[in-house]
Protein backbone atom coordinates (compact mmCIF):
# COMPACT_ATOMS: atom_id res chain seq x y z
CA UNK A 1 0.00 0.00 0.00
CA UNK A 2 1.44 3.38 -0.95
CA UNK A 3 2.02 6.14 1.60
CA UNK A 4 -0.76 8.17 0.05
CA UNK A 5 -3.29 5.37 0.52
CA UNK A 6 -2.09 4.80 4.08
CA UNK A 7 -2.58 8.47 4.94
CA UNK A 8 -6.02 8.38 3.36
CA UNK A 9 -6.95 5.30 5.34
CA UNK A 10 -6.15 6.89 8.68
CA UNK A 11 -7.48 10.28 7.60
CA UNK A 12 -11.09 9.26 8.26
CA UNK A 13 -10.31 9.01 11.95
CA UNK A 14 -10.21 12.79 12.20
CA UNK A 15 -13.49 14.05 10.75
CA UNK A 16 -13.88 17.76 11.44
CA UNK A 17 -17.47 18.89 11.50
CA UNK A 18 -19.04 22.06 10.20
CA UNK A 19 -22.62 23.16 10.72
CA UNK A 20 -24.65 25.01 8.11
CA UNK A 21 -28.00 26.36 9.18
CA UNK A 22 -30.14 26.49 6.03
CA UNK A 23 -33.13 28.18 7.64
CA UNK A 24 -33.58 25.71 10.45
CA UNK A 25 -35.80 26.42 13.46
CA UNK A 26 -32.69 25.81 15.66
CA UNK A 27 -34.09 22.57 17.09
CA UNK A 28 -31.58 20.45 15.19
CA UNK A 29 -28.79 22.93 15.96
CA UNK A 30 -29.47 22.57 19.65
CA UNK A 31 -29.25 18.81 19.25
CA UNK A 32 -25.95 19.19 17.37
CA UNK A 33 -24.58 21.32 20.18
CA UNK A 34 -25.82 18.69 22.64
CA UNK A 35 -23.97 16.02 20.69
CA UNK A 36 -20.79 18.02 21.11
CA UNK A 37 -21.15 19.31 24.63
CA UNK A 38 -22.88 16.74 26.78
CA UNK A 39 -20.47 14.14 28.17
CA UNK A 40 -22.80 11.25 27.41
CA UNK A 41 -22.75 11.93 23.66
CA UNK A 42 -19.15 13.10 23.27
CA UNK A 43 -18.28 13.27 19.53
CA UNK A 44 -14.66 14.08 20.24
CA UNK A 45 -13.98 10.40 20.92
CA UNK A 46 -14.25 9.77 17.16
CA UNK A 47 -11.63 12.46 16.66
CA UNK A 48 -14.30 14.96 15.64
CA UNK A 49 -13.98 18.66 16.25
CA UNK A 50 -16.46 21.40 15.44
CA UNK A 51 -14.55 23.88 13.35
CA UNK A 52 -15.44 27.45 12.51
CA UNK A 53 -14.14 27.61 8.97
CA UNK A 54 -15.52 25.73 5.94
CA UNK A 55 -11.93 25.39 4.71
CA UNK A 56 -11.11 22.99 7.57
CA UNK A 57 -14.17 20.84 7.11
CA UNK A 58 -14.51 17.16 6.24
CA UNK A 59 -18.08 16.35 7.28
CA UNK A 60 -20.66 19.07 6.78
CA UNK A 61 -23.93 18.89 8.73
CA UNK A 62 -26.81 20.81 7.12
CA UNK A 63 -29.98 21.59 9.05
CA UNK A 64 -33.14 23.29 7.85
CA UNK A 65 -35.34 23.24 4.74
CA UNK A 66 -33.19 25.59 2.59
CA UNK A 67 -35.12 28.84 2.36
CA UNK A 68 -34.92 31.15 -0.68
CA UNK A 69 -33.02 33.79 1.26
CA UNK A 70 -30.29 31.43 2.38
CA UNK A 71 -29.93 29.21 -0.70
CA UNK A 72 -27.11 31.02 -2.50
CA UNK A 73 -25.15 31.48 0.70
CA UNK A 74 -25.42 27.80 1.60
CA UNK A 75 -24.27 26.79 -1.88
CA UNK A 76 -21.39 29.25 -1.74
CA UNK A 77 -20.20 28.01 1.65
CA UNK A 78 -20.62 24.40 0.52
CA UNK A 79 -18.40 25.01 -2.50
CA UNK A 80 -15.72 26.52 -0.23
CA UNK A 81 -15.24 23.15 1.46
CA UNK A 82 -12.20 21.30 0.11
CA UNK A 83 -12.61 17.79 -1.29
CA UNK A 84 -13.08 15.05 -0.20
CA UNK A 85 -16.16 16.05 1.79
CA UNK A 86 -19.21 14.21 3.08
CA UNK A 87 -22.58 15.90 3.39
CA UNK A 88 -24.99 14.93 6.15
CA UNK A 89 -28.57 16.22 6.13
CA UNK A 90 -29.71 16.53 9.75
CA UNK A 91 -33.42 16.66 10.54
CA UNK A 92 -36.47 15.95 8.51
CA UNK A 93 -36.60 19.49 7.08
CA UNK A 94 -33.34 19.16 5.21
CA UNK A 95 -34.29 15.69 3.96
CA UNK A 96 -37.78 16.38 2.63
CA UNK A 97 -38.77 19.89 3.66
CA UNK A 98 -40.77 18.56 6.59
CA UNK A 99 -43.75 20.67 7.62
CA UNK A 100 -42.40 23.52 5.48
CA UNK A 101 -42.52 21.46 2.28
CA UNK A 102 -44.18 23.37 -0.56
CA UNK A 103 -44.01 26.68 1.29
CA UNK A 104 -43.62 29.82 -0.81
CA UNK A 105 -40.16 30.55 0.58
CA UNK A 106 -38.78 27.02 0.53
CA UNK A 107 -36.27 25.93 -2.10
CA UNK A 108 -35.53 22.56 -0.49
CA UNK A 109 -35.17 19.70 -0.02
CA UNK A 110 -31.42 20.09 0.03
CA UNK A 111 -30.61 17.28 -2.38
CA UNK A 112 -32.08 19.36 -5.20
CA UNK A 113 -28.87 21.40 -5.03
CA UNK A 114 -26.29 19.44 -3.07
CA UNK A 115 -25.48 15.70 -3.26
CA UNK A 116 -26.41 14.45 0.21
CA UNK A 117 -24.54 11.37 1.48
CA UNK A 118 -26.28 10.61 4.78
CA UNK A 119 -29.80 11.40 5.94
CA UNK A 120 -30.42 11.69 9.67
CA UNK A 121 -34.22 11.95 10.05
CA UNK A 122 -36.03 13.22 13.12
CA UNK A 123 -37.64 16.41 14.35
CA UNK A 124 -35.18 16.95 15.90
CA UNK A 125 -33.06 13.79 15.59
CA UNK A 126 -31.79 12.22 18.79
CA UNK A 127 -28.07 12.73 19.57
CA UNK A 128 -27.52 8.99 19.15
CA UNK A 129 -28.91 9.24 15.61
CA UNK A 130 -26.60 12.16 14.81
CA UNK A 131 -23.64 10.17 16.14
CA UNK A 132 -24.64 7.23 13.97
CA UNK A 133 -24.87 9.57 11.00
CA UNK A 134 -21.34 10.84 11.63
CA UNK A 135 -19.99 7.29 11.93
CA UNK A 136 -21.79 6.39 8.68
CA UNK A 137 -20.28 9.48 7.06
CA UNK A 138 -16.84 8.11 7.91
CA UNK A 139 -17.41 4.90 5.98
CA UNK A 140 -18.85 6.86 3.04
CA UNK A 141 -15.75 9.04 3.14
CA UNK A 142 -13.62 5.87 2.89
CA UNK A 143 -15.66 4.72 -0.10
CA UNK A 144 -15.19 8.11 -1.77
CA UNK A 145 -11.44 7.66 -1.39
CA UNK A 146 -11.76 4.24 -3.06
CA UNK A 147 -10.95 2.31 0.10
CA UNK A 148 -12.87 -0.28 2.11
CA UNK A 149 -13.04 -0.36 5.89
CA UNK B 1 31.97 23.84 9.27
CA UNK B 2 31.12 20.76 11.30
CA UNK B 3 29.77 23.05 14.04
CA UNK B 4 27.34 24.59 11.58
CA UNK B 5 26.30 21.14 10.38
CA UNK B 6 25.78 19.98 13.96
CA UNK B 7 23.70 23.08 14.70
CA UNK B 8 21.53 22.38 11.65
CA UNK B 9 21.08 18.76 12.77
CA UNK B 10 20.06 20.06 16.19
CA UNK B 11 17.42 22.20 14.49
CA UNK B 12 16.06 19.38 12.31
CA UNK B 13 16.26 16.22 14.42
CA UNK B 14 17.00 16.69 18.13
CA UNK B 15 15.77 18.70 20.04
CA UNK B 16 14.29 20.93 17.33
CA UNK B 17 12.28 19.58 14.40
CA UNK B 18 11.32 15.94 14.67
CA UNK B 19 11.86 15.35 18.39
CA UNK B 20 10.16 18.60 19.43
CA UNK B 21 7.29 17.82 17.09
CA UNK B 22 6.81 14.33 18.55
CA UNK B 23 6.84 15.66 22.11
CA UNK B 24 4.63 18.61 21.17
CA UNK B 25 2.04 16.33 19.56
CA UNK B 26 2.16 14.08 22.62
CA UNK B 27 1.47 17.13 24.80
CA UNK B 28 -1.36 18.28 22.54
CA UNK B 29 -2.99 14.84 22.50
CA UNK B 30 -2.71 14.49 26.25
CA UNK B 31 -4.05 18.02 26.70
CA UNK B 32 -7.19 17.23 24.71
CA UNK B 33 -7.62 13.92 26.50
CA UNK B 34 -7.22 15.37 29.99
CA UNK B 35 -9.53 18.26 29.13
CA UNK B 36 -12.17 15.75 28.02
CA UNK B 37 -11.73 13.76 31.24
CA UNK B 38 -12.06 16.91 33.35
CA UNK B 39 -15.38 17.53 31.60
CA UNK B 40 -16.29 13.86 32.12
CA UNK B 41 -16.10 12.98 28.45
CA UNK B 42 -14.18 10.11 26.87
CA UNK B 43 -12.07 12.33 24.64
CA UNK B 44 -10.03 11.61 21.53
CA UNK B 45 -7.22 9.04 21.41
CA UNK B 46 -3.75 10.16 22.39
CA UNK B 47 -2.53 10.00 18.79
CA UNK B 48 -5.24 12.39 17.56
CA UNK B 49 -2.83 15.22 16.54
CA UNK B 50 -1.02 12.73 14.29
CA UNK B 51 -4.31 11.58 12.74
CA UNK B 52 -5.34 15.22 12.19
CA UNK B 53 -2.04 15.94 10.46
CA UNK B 54 -2.37 12.85 8.25
CA UNK B 55 -5.90 13.92 7.34
CA UNK B 56 -4.86 17.48 6.51
CA UNK B 57 -2.05 16.23 4.28
CA UNK B 58 -4.56 14.37 2.12
CA UNK B 59 -6.94 17.31 1.70
CA UNK B 60 -6.81 19.70 -1.23
CA UNK B 61 -5.40 23.22 -0.76
CA UNK B 62 -7.61 26.10 -1.82
CA UNK B 63 -6.05 29.54 -2.23
CA UNK B 64 -8.37 32.56 -2.40
CA UNK B 65 -8.25 34.41 -5.72
CA UNK B 66 -7.68 37.77 -4.06
CA UNK B 67 -5.00 36.54 -1.65
CA UNK B 68 -1.37 37.59 -1.88
CA UNK B 69 -0.16 34.21 -3.05
CA UNK B 70 3.49 34.15 -1.98
CA UNK B 71 2.88 35.56 1.48
CA UNK B 72 -0.09 33.26 1.95
CA UNK B 73 1.97 30.17 1.07
CA UNK B 74 5.16 31.19 2.87
CA UNK B 75 3.70 32.40 6.18
CA UNK B 76 3.22 28.88 7.67
CA UNK B 77 6.72 27.86 6.53
CA UNK B 78 8.15 30.98 8.18
CA UNK B 79 6.44 30.18 11.46
CA UNK B 80 7.46 26.53 11.41
CA UNK B 81 11.14 27.13 10.68
CA UNK B 82 11.29 29.91 13.26
CA UNK B 83 10.02 27.58 15.96
CA UNK B 84 12.20 24.65 14.85
CA UNK B 85 15.28 26.88 15.18
CA UNK B 86 14.05 28.20 18.52
CA UNK B 87 13.63 24.65 19.84
CA UNK B 88 17.34 24.03 19.24
CA UNK B 89 18.14 26.85 21.69
CA UNK B 90 16.26 25.22 24.57
CA UNK B 91 18.61 23.25 26.81
CA UNK B 92 17.38 19.94 28.17
CA UNK B 93 19.06 19.63 31.58
CA UNK B 94 21.44 16.69 31.71
CA UNK B 95 20.83 15.76 28.06
CA UNK B 96 21.50 18.63 25.72
CA UNK B 97 23.13 21.96 26.41
CA UNK B 98 21.45 24.14 23.77
CA UNK B 99 23.11 25.96 20.91
CA UNK B 100 25.74 27.38 23.14
CA UNK B 101 25.81 31.08 22.41
CA UNK B 102 26.56 34.06 24.60
CA UNK B 103 23.09 35.53 24.92
CA UNK B 104 20.74 32.79 23.85
CA UNK B 105 18.05 34.01 26.25
CA UNK B 106 17.76 37.15 24.12
CA UNK B 107 17.75 35.10 20.91
CA UNK B 108 14.89 33.02 22.29
CA UNK B 109 13.02 36.19 23.22
CA UNK B 110 13.30 37.40 19.63
CA UNK B 111 12.41 34.01 18.09
CA UNK B 112 9.33 33.41 20.26
CA UNK B 113 6.96 35.88 18.52
CA UNK B 114 7.64 34.34 15.08
CA UNK B 115 4.59 32.00 15.02
CA UNK B 116 2.32 34.89 16.02
CA UNK B 117 3.88 36.98 13.25
CA UNK B 118 3.38 34.14 10.78
CA UNK B 119 -0.28 34.08 11.79
CA UNK B 120 -0.52 37.83 11.30
CA UNK B 121 1.15 37.71 7.88
CA UNK B 122 -0.97 34.76 6.76
CA UNK B 123 -4.14 36.33 8.08
CA UNK B 124 -3.61 39.63 6.33
CA UNK B 125 -2.39 37.95 3.13
CA UNK B 126 -5.56 35.85 2.94
CA UNK B 127 -7.57 38.97 1.98
CA UNK B 128 -10.37 37.92 4.31
CA UNK B 129 -11.88 40.54 6.64
CA UNK B 130 -11.84 37.95 9.43
CA UNK B 131 -8.13 37.46 8.80
CA UNK B 132 -7.61 41.19 9.25
CA UNK B 133 -9.61 41.13 12.48
CA UNK B 134 -7.54 38.21 13.73
CA UNK B 135 -4.41 40.14 12.75
CA UNK B 136 -5.30 43.13 14.90
CA UNK B 137 -6.31 40.95 17.84
CA UNK B 138 -3.15 38.85 17.61
CA UNK B 139 -1.01 42.00 17.55
CA UNK B 140 -2.77 43.53 20.54
CA UNK B 141 -2.44 40.33 22.53
CA UNK B 142 1.22 40.03 21.59
CA UNK B 143 1.93 43.58 22.79
CA UNK B 144 0.26 42.70 26.06
CA UNK B 145 2.02 39.41 26.85
CA UNK B 146 5.52 40.33 25.64
CA UNK B 147 5.95 42.86 28.45
CA UNK B 148 5.63 40.36 31.34
CA UNK B 149 7.80 37.87 29.44
CA UNK B 150 10.59 40.39 29.08
CA UNK B 151 10.41 41.24 32.77
CA UNK B 152 10.44 37.55 33.75
CA UNK B 153 13.52 36.88 31.64
CA UNK B 154 15.18 39.99 33.02
CA UNK B 155 14.47 38.97 36.62
CA UNK B 156 15.99 35.52 36.07
CA UNK B 157 18.99 36.96 34.22
CA UNK B 158 19.66 39.54 36.93
CA UNK B 159 19.41 37.05 39.79
CA UNK B 160 21.76 34.68 37.97
CA UNK B 161 24.12 37.52 37.04
CA UNK B 162 24.28 38.64 40.67
CA UNK B 163 25.61 35.35 41.97
CA UNK B 164 27.64 34.03 39.00
CA UNK B 165 31.17 35.43 39.22
CA UNK B 166 30.26 37.62 42.16
CA UNK B 167 28.05 39.93 40.12
CA UNK B 168 30.91 41.13 37.96
CA UNK B 169 29.11 40.40 34.73
CA UNK B 170 25.82 42.12 35.53
CA UNK B 171 22.86 40.25 34.05
CA UNK B 172 23.54 36.75 32.73
CA UNK B 173 21.87 36.04 29.40
CA UNK B 174 23.34 32.61 28.67
CA UNK B 175 20.63 30.05 29.31
CA UNK B 176 23.18 27.26 29.69
CA UNK B 177 25.02 29.15 32.45
CA UNK B 178 21.71 29.89 34.19
CA UNK B 179 20.79 26.19 34.07
CA UNK B 180 24.19 25.06 35.35
CA UNK B 181 24.13 27.65 38.13
CA UNK B 182 20.68 26.51 39.24
CA UNK B 183 21.77 22.87 39.28
CA UNK B 184 24.47 23.84 41.79
CA UNK B 185 22.54 26.26 43.98
CA UNK B 186 18.92 25.05 43.73
CA UNK B 187 15.99 25.65 41.41
CA UNK B 188 14.70 29.18 40.95
CA UNK B 189 11.10 27.96 41.15
CA UNK B 190 11.68 27.39 44.89
CA UNK B 191 13.34 30.77 45.43
CA UNK B 192 11.05 33.26 47.23
CA UNK B 193 12.06 36.14 45.00
CA UNK B 194 11.20 34.11 41.90
CA UNK B 195 7.78 32.77 42.87
CA UNK B 196 5.93 35.82 41.46
CA UNK B 197 7.90 35.45 38.21
CA UNK B 198 6.97 31.77 38.04
CA UNK B 199 3.29 32.64 38.51
CA UNK B 200 3.59 35.31 35.81
CA UNK B 201 5.14 32.74 33.47
CA UNK B 202 2.27 30.31 34.14
CA UNK B 203 -0.22 33.08 33.30
CA UNK B 204 1.79 34.06 30.24
CA UNK B 205 1.64 30.52 28.75
CA UNK B 206 -2.06 30.31 27.73
CA UNK B 207 -1.94 33.76 26.13
CA UNK B 208 1.01 33.07 23.93
CA UNK B 209 -0.20 29.59 22.98
CA UNK B 210 -3.63 30.95 22.09
CA UNK B 211 -5.77 28.65 24.22
CA UNK B 212 -8.86 29.53 26.23
CA UNK B 213 -9.48 32.02 27.81
CA UNK B 214 -7.03 33.81 25.50
CA UNK B 215 -7.87 32.15 22.17
CA UNK B 216 -9.18 35.52 21.02
CA UNK B 217 -7.27 35.87 17.71
CA UNK B 218 -8.49 32.44 16.55
CA UNK B 219 -11.96 32.57 18.09
CA UNK B 220 -13.92 30.10 16.00
CA UNK B 221 -17.41 31.23 16.88
CA UNK B 222 -17.05 34.99 16.51
CA UNK B 223 -14.41 35.57 13.82
CA UNK B 224 -14.44 32.01 12.41
CA UNK B 225 -10.83 31.14 13.30
CA UNK B 226 -9.53 34.54 12.14
CA UNK B 227 -6.15 34.24 10.42
CA UNK B 228 -6.58 30.49 9.94
CA UNK B 229 -9.92 30.91 8.18
CA UNK B 230 -8.64 30.55 4.61
CA UNK B 231 -6.00 27.94 5.39
CA UNK B 232 -6.78 24.31 4.74
CA UNK B 233 -4.97 21.08 3.96
CA UNK B 234 -1.17 20.87 4.30
CA UNK B 235 -0.79 24.57 5.12
CA UNK B 236 -3.10 24.23 8.10
CA UNK B 237 -1.17 21.10 9.11
CA UNK B 238 1.98 23.25 9.12
CA UNK B 239 0.28 25.76 11.43
CA UNK B 240 -0.77 22.95 13.77
CA UNK B 241 2.79 21.62 13.82
CA UNK B 242 4.09 25.12 14.59
CA UNK B 243 1.71 25.30 17.51
CA UNK B 244 2.95 21.91 18.80
CA UNK B 245 6.57 23.08 18.48
CA UNK B 246 5.71 26.28 20.31
CA UNK B 247 4.14 24.28 23.15
CA UNK B 248 7.37 22.31 23.48
CA UNK B 249 9.56 25.42 23.32
CA UNK B 250 7.61 27.40 25.90
CA UNK B 251 7.28 24.52 28.36
CA UNK B 252 10.96 23.67 27.86
CA UNK B 253 11.90 27.29 28.48
CA UNK B 254 9.82 27.28 31.64
CA UNK B 255 11.59 24.17 32.90
CA UNK B 256 15.00 25.58 31.99
CA UNK B 257 14.28 28.87 33.75
CA UNK B 258 12.65 27.58 36.92
CA UNK B 259 13.13 23.83 37.47
CA UNK B 260 16.26 22.58 35.69
CA UNK B 261 17.17 19.91 38.25
CA UNK B 262 18.42 16.49 37.18
CA UNK B 263 17.84 13.19 38.98
CA UNK B 264 20.38 10.90 37.36
CA UNK B 265 23.64 10.80 35.48
CA UNK B 266 22.12 8.70 32.72
CA UNK B 267 20.60 10.86 29.96
CA UNK B 268 17.39 8.89 29.08
CA UNK B 269 16.18 9.24 32.68
CA UNK B 270 16.87 12.97 32.53
CA UNK B 271 14.98 13.25 29.25
CA UNK B 272 11.91 11.54 30.73
CA UNK B 273 12.22 13.71 33.85
CA UNK B 274 12.31 16.81 31.63
CA UNK B 275 9.19 15.73 29.71
CA UNK B 276 7.40 14.99 32.98
CA UNK B 277 8.19 18.46 34.34
CA UNK B 278 6.94 20.02 31.10
CA UNK B 279 3.79 17.95 31.44
CA UNK B 280 3.08 19.21 34.95
CA UNK B 281 3.60 22.81 33.80
CA UNK B 282 1.21 22.23 30.90
CA UNK B 283 -1.52 20.61 32.97
CA UNK B 284 -1.34 23.40 35.56
CA UNK B 285 -1.24 26.39 33.28
CA UNK B 286 -3.09 25.27 30.15
CA UNK B 287 -5.34 22.24 30.48
CA UNK B 288 -7.03 23.00 33.80
CA UNK B 289 -7.52 26.66 32.93
CA UNK B 290 -8.78 25.87 29.43
CA UNK B 291 -11.39 23.35 30.53
CA UNK B 292 -12.81 25.67 33.18
CA UNK B 293 -13.04 29.02 31.39
CA UNK B 294 -14.75 30.68 28.46
CA UNK B 295 -13.21 33.24 26.13
CA UNK B 296 -12.39 36.79 27.24
CA UNK B 297 -12.86 39.86 25.07
CA UNK B 298 -9.70 41.34 23.60
CA UNK B 299 -9.85 44.48 25.76
CA UNK B 300 -10.28 42.38 28.91
CA UNK B 301 -7.36 40.16 27.96
CA UNK B 302 -5.18 43.18 27.17
CA UNK B 303 -5.99 44.84 30.48
CA UNK B 304 -5.39 41.56 32.32
CA UNK B 305 -1.96 41.01 30.80
CA UNK B 306 -0.66 44.53 31.33
CA UNK B 307 -1.74 44.48 34.98
CA UNK B 308 -1.55 41.15 36.81
CA UNK B 309 1.31 39.19 35.18
CA UNK B 310 3.24 42.42 34.60
CA UNK B 311 2.82 43.37 38.26
CA UNK B 312 3.92 39.89 39.39
CA UNK B 313 7.00 39.98 37.16
CA UNK B 314 7.83 43.50 38.33
CA UNK B 315 7.49 42.28 41.90
CA UNK B 316 10.16 39.64 41.21
CA UNK B 317 12.35 42.18 39.50
CA UNK B 318 12.21 44.50 42.50
CA UNK B 319 12.84 41.63 44.94
CA UNK B 320 15.92 40.65 42.94
CA UNK B 321 17.07 44.25 42.97
CA UNK B 322 16.80 44.78 46.72
CA UNK B 323 18.03 41.35 47.82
Amino acid sequence: MSLDKMLQKISVRSPWLFRINAGSCNGCDVELATTACIPRYDVERFGCKYCGSPRHTDVVLITGPLTTKVRDRVLRVWHEIPNPKVTVAVGVCSISGGVFRGGYSIEGPIDRYIPVDVNVPGCPPRPQAILEGIVLARSIWLKKLGLEE
Amino acid sequence: MSDTLLAILHMIIFPGGIFALAVGFFFKGLDRRVEARLQRRVGPPLKQPWLDTAKLLTKETLIPKTACRQAFLLAPVFGFTGMAVCAAFIPIPGVYSGLNNMGDLLVIFYLLPIPAMALMIGGSASSSPFGALGFSREMLLMLAYETPLLMILLAVAMLAGKSIAGGAAGAEFSLLKIVNWQQQTGSLGLNTAMIPALLAYLIFLPGTLGVAPFDIPEAETEIIEGPLLEYGGPLLALFNMTSALKTFVLLGLGVALFFPGVISAWWPVNLIWFVLKCLVLMLLSITVVKSATGRLRIDQAFRFYVTIPAALALCSLILVWVM
